[in-house]
């Protein structure tokens, strides 16, 4: 793992990639008949939000990060389907808790930020503070470039 | 440094300091519009970053929320012969 001098990458792909990957994955979901079956409208809700999460972790680069490869675990997890990630050439985060004990070096004040942030970063309980910093300005320009996807595709569809 | 490599048996990162991470904090607070626009200060405190980068992702989950609810009445009611269906097929098939 190469040092933290080296710029870190935050760039994400385009709004297009966003908004291909939630329409193929609405698509799928109408295939699976889902806007006229019976099921109440939470039901339905849940599931669109959740093909918009997937469809950005997606779109964002699948298993590259270490927050999409949580989210779309989790979500995998969810369907009971059985997932087998590629295996990774280095090592992504164990929970060994020196690692965390490492972290606990840091001032108290950022180390209790940094916790409340890992509740709200997928994966972010197994990061190292410093990774942690990474993949939080990542998702946070993927969520809300995926934001703005959806708003655009409601704007789109709202009566004029 | 040689250090990163002695501290591999335990773990894929190097020894990174508390400057680098005041660093990465900074460059985090970059990508969030309220510290990226609010440059009265030159330096805002990484606590604050971090409070504000927060709200911020709880700002986009609500969001999403709010959009996934709209988005699934405007798919229920839209009307298959509309021009706004017309729209989405074309998107979803083409």
């Amino acid at each position: 793992m190469a040092s933290a001098d080296k710029t870190i990458n935050t760039d994400v792909p385009e709004k297009d990639v966003f908004a291909i990957h939630f329409l193929q994955s609405l698509s799928n979901l109408r295939i699976q008949n889902l806007f006229n079956s019976p099921d109440t409208t939470n039901y339905r809700v849940r599931k669109i939000k959740k093909a918009a999460y997937v469809s950005m972790a997606r779109a964002a680069g699948g298993t590259s990060r270490l927050w999409s490869r949580a989210l779309l675990r989790r979500a995998a997890k969810g369907n009971n389907k059985i997932v087998r990630f590629p295996r990774r050439k280095r090592k992504v985060t164990w929970k060994i808790s020196s690692k965390r004990r490492r972290s606990d070096q840091r001032a108290p004040v950022v180390e209790d930020a940094a916790e409340r942030l890992r509740n709200l970063v997928p994966g972010g309980g197994g990061m190292e503070t410093s990774k942690l910093m990474e993949e939080t300005a990542h998702y946070i320009k993927c969520l809300s470039m995926q934001v703005k996807v959806m708003q655009c595709l409601v704007d789109g569809l709202s009566p004029k | 440094m040689s250090s990163s490599r002695r501290s591999r048996q335990a773990s894929s990162s190097s020894r990174i300091s508390d400057d680098q991470i005041a660093d990465l904090i900074s460059k985090l607070g970059q990508s969030i519009p309220e510290i990226r626009q609010n440059r009265r200060s030159s330096t805002v405190s990484a606590s604050k970053v971090l409070q504000e980068t927060c709200n911020y992702i709880r700002n986009l989950n609500k969001e999403a929320d709010d959009l996934s609810d709209r988005l699934t009445q405007l798919l229920d009611t839209i009307d298959p012969n509309s021009p706004q269906a017309a729209v989405i097929r074309s998107l979803i098939n083409g």
